[in-house]
C-alpha cells in the first residue's frame, strides 16, 4: 500500500468525521478511483482503515479492532472474484482483437464484385448477425453478357459457417469459366461439399443467372427460400421456387432448373432467411409485410430498395438482427 | 532454519484447525493482518478442496528463512483422484470457482510462488508459498 | 425457453415427443436424446413434433446430423405433428423426399 495514498485516506477520513462534508466524500472517491487503479484489494482498503480508526479513536482501538478482522476476512473473496473478473475483461479484449483479424481475413477471401450487364440493376444487401457472416454472395459475370449469382446460408452463425463458405468459394471459383448452368453448378458444390463437412452442417444455396440477349433468368434451389419475382405489368409477385435437397446431405442429387422471361421494370429478389424469419414483440414478420414494401419502392433502383428493406426490417426488429440478413435483386431495366 | 507442522484433514472441523496453524504461524512469521488472512484463506481452500474432492490428505506449513527473506509455504497433499485436466482447472471461470474468485486461480492470487504436482488416479501435491515483503 | 424430449421404445421403434422450441440454445438437449438411439441398426425413429411450433437452423442441424447417422446403419426416419411453418421448412430444404412426413391433420407426404 503506496504511503501517501494512505495518508491521504486518514487524512480525509479525519476530516469527514469531523465535519461530514460532501466534498469529503468526492474527494473520498477520486481516491478510492486510484486504490482501483493501483489494483489496491478491499482487504487492503479495511485494513487501512481499520488503522486509520484506531489512530483517530484510540480508546476504542482494543474493542473495534476485532469487527475489522472479521470483515477484512468476509472481503477477501470479493478481492478475489474482483480480479478474477478484470482478468476475465482482458481475456475478452484479446479475444475480439482475434476476432477482428478473422472477420478482415473473411472478408478478402469472400470479396466479389458486382457485375455490370446492360439492361440489369443489381442491388445488394448483406448484414451479418454476429461478427462473422453465415450468408455468402458469389457473382460471375460472364463475357457474352451473363450475370450469375449464388446466394448460399451456411446453417449457424459465426467462425464454423465462416470456414463452410471457403470450400463454396472455391469450388465457385473453379466454375467460372466453365458452364454455368444452375443445375450443374448446384450439382459440383454439392459434391465438394457433402464430402468435406461435419454432419450436422448444411448448406442452402440459390443460384440463378440472367442472359440480357434472351432477358431470361434461369434458376435452381439447393433447399434454400425460394425467390420472388415481380412482374411490373401484372403489379403482383410470384414464388420463384425449384425442388432441391440442401447442399451436403447426400452425393448424387437432382436440382430442378426453371426459367422465367424478365420484362422492364420486372425484378428479382433472392434472400436468405434471415430476412423471412424476422421477429419482433408480436411474433414473426409476415411475408405480407415486405412484399408490400417492395412494392412502394418498385420504380426506384435496385440498390435503394434493398437498402430500404434492411433499414425498414431492422427497425422492425428492435435494431437487432436475429440471423445473418442478405438480400439480393435483379432489375430488368 | 526451517519449521514444520502439519494437519490431517478428514473431517470439515479439519479445515478450522488448519487455518488456525496458518494464522498462528502468518503471525509468528512477522506477516501484517492482510497478508495472515489471505495466508488463511488460501490455506482454507486448500484443505476445502481436499475434503471435498479427495476425502482425505494432508496441509503441512514450513516457515522459511532463505538469504535473508522471510516466508511460508502451505503443502497441501492427498491421494485422491488427481486432476486431470490442470489447464482448465487453472482457468478463470471455471465451474469450481464460478465467478467466485475462489479455487485453484484464486488460491494462486492470494500467494506469491504456487505449484501443482497432479496424477490420475495417484494424488494431487499443491505447493504455495507467500514471502514477507 | 425450455425443451423437453420424451422418448418411448417399442421393439426398434423409437419416438421422440418433442415439446417446445427447437432453437441455438434448446437445441443441444435434442441432440443428446436423439444420440442415445442414432447408432441401433435398421430401427425406425419417429419424430412427433405435435407439440413443435417453431424450429431454427441449428434444429435442423441437429435433425441433418441424426438423419445421416441413421442412414448410415439402414434405420430409418420418419416426423409427424408438424404443422404448416415446419411443413414448409421441410418442403423447402428438400427435406421431405427423404424423409416420411405427416402432418398434423394426418395428411402424408407418402415418401418411404
Amino acid at each position: 500500500m503506496p504511503q501517501e495514498v494512505g495518508k491521504q485516506y486518514s487524512a480525509l477520513l479525519q476530516k469527514y468525521i469531523q465535519h461530514e462534508d460532501e466534498t469529503d466524500l468526492y474527494a473520498a472517491q477520486q481516491v478510492s478511483r486510484k486504490f482501483i487503479e493501483k489494483k489496491i484489494s478491499p482487504e487492503e482498503v479495511i485494513s487501512l482503515h481499520k488503522t486509520s480508526v484506531e489512530e483517530i479513536f484510540p480508546e476504542l482501538a482494543v474493542k473495534i479492532g476485532p469487527s475489522y478482522d472479521f470483515l477484512i476476512e468476509v472481503m477477501i473473496h470479493y478481492g478475489l472474484a474482483l480480479m478474477e473478473h478484470q482478468s476475465l475483461i482482458r481475456k475478452q479484449e484479446a479475444m475480439q482483437i482475434e476476432m477482428d483479424v478473422a472477420v478482415k481475413v473473411q472478408d478478402m477471401l469472400l470479396e466479389t464484385s458486382i457485375p455490370k450487364v446492360e439492361g440489369l440493376d443489381i442491388g445488394l444487401v448483406s448484414k451479418p448477425a454476429k461478427k462473422m457472416s453465415g450468408d455468402y454472395v458469389y457473382f460471375i459475370e460472364q463475357k457474352d453478357g451473363e450475370a450469375c449469382v449464388a446466394v448460399a446460408d451456411v446453417m449457424g452463425k459465426g467462425l464454423p459457417a465462416a470456414l463452410c463458405m471457403s470450400m463454396i468459394k472455391f469450388g465457385m471459383d473453379s466454375l467460372r469459366s466453365s458452364a454455368t448452368e444452375p443445375q450443374h453448378v448446384l450439382q459440383v458444390i454439392n459434391q465438394i461439399v457433402e464430402k468435406s463437412m461435419d454432419d450436422s452442417m448444411f448448406i442452402s444455396m440459390f443460384y440463378g443467372k440472367f442472359d440480357k440477349k434472351t432477358c431470361e433468368f434461369t434458376y435452381g434451389s439447393a433447399g434454400h427460400e425460394p425467390a420472388l419475382l415481380y412482374r411490373a405489368d401484372e403489379d403482383r409477385f410470384i414464388e420463384l421456387d425449384a425442388k432441391g435437397l440442401l447442399l451436403g446431405i447426400r452425393k448424387d442429387v437432382d436440382f430442378q432448373q426453371k426459367s422465367v422471361e424478365m420484362s422492364s421494370g420486372d425484378f428479382i429478389v433472392m434472400l436468405t432467411d434471415g430476412v423471412t424469419e424476422g421477429r419482433n414483440a408480436e411474433g414473426f414478420i409476415e411475408e405480407e409485410v415486405i412484399l408490400d414494401m417492395l412494392r412502394t419502392m418498385k420504380d426506384r433502383p435496385a440498390q435503394q430498395i434493398v437498402d430500404h428493406l434492411y433499414t425498414e426490417l431492422f427497425k422492425m426488429q428492435n435494431y437487432m438482427l436475429h440471423d445473418d440478413f442478405t438480400l439480393v435483386l435483379f432489375k430488368k431495366e | 532454519m526451517n519449521n514444520r507442522s502439519s494437519v490431517e484433514i478428514f473431517t470439515e472441523w479439519d479445515i478450522v484447525a488448519a487455518r488456525q496453524l496458518g494464522r498462528n504461524e502468518a503471525k509468528n512469521s512477522g506477516f501484517g493482518t492482510v497478508d495472515q488472512a489471505r495466508i488463511t484463506t488460501a490455506i482454507s481452500e486448500l484443505a476445502r478442496n481436499i475434503y471435498l474432492y479427495a476425502g482425505k490428505g494432508k496441509i503441512e506449513i514450513e516457515r522459511l528463512e532463505t538469504d535473508g527473506m522471510k516466508g511460508m509455504t502451505i503443502i497441501a497433499s492427498d491421494e485422491g483422484p488427481g486432476i486431470p485436466d490442470l489447464r482448465r482447472v487453472m482457468e478463470d471461470g471455471f465451474s469450481t470457482s464460478g465467478g467466485l474468485g475462489a479455487g485453484m486461480p484464486g488460491v494462486k492470487r492470494l500467494m506469491d510462488d504456487f505449484k501443482v504436482e497432479s496424477e490420475v488416479g495417484k494424488g494431487t501435491t499443491i505447493t504455495a508459498t507467500k514471502w514477507l515483503r | 425457453m425450455n425443451l423437453q424430449v420424451d422418448v418411448e421404445q417399442n421393439d426398434c421403434v423409437h419416438v421422440f415427443k418433442i415439446i417446445g422450441e427447437i432453437d441455438a440454445f434448446t437445441a443441444p438437449t435434442l441432440k443428446e436424446q436423439l444420440e442415445k438411439v442414432a447408432d441401433q441398426p435398421e430401427c425406425q425413429a419417429v419424430l412427433d413434433f405435435s407439440q413443435v411450433n417453431y424450429m431454427d437452423s441449428t434444429g435442423l442441424g441437429v435433425f441433418v446430423a441424426f438423419y445421416k447417422k441413421v442412414k448410415a446403419v439402414d434405420g430409418s426416419v420418419k416426423i409427424v405433428g408438424v404443422n404448416k411453418r415446419l411443413k414448409r421448412l421441410f418442403e423447402i430444404t428438400g427435406l421431405d423426399d427423404i424423409v416420411e412426413i405427416e402432418m398434423e391433420s394426418g395428411d402424408s407426404n407418402g415418401t418411404v
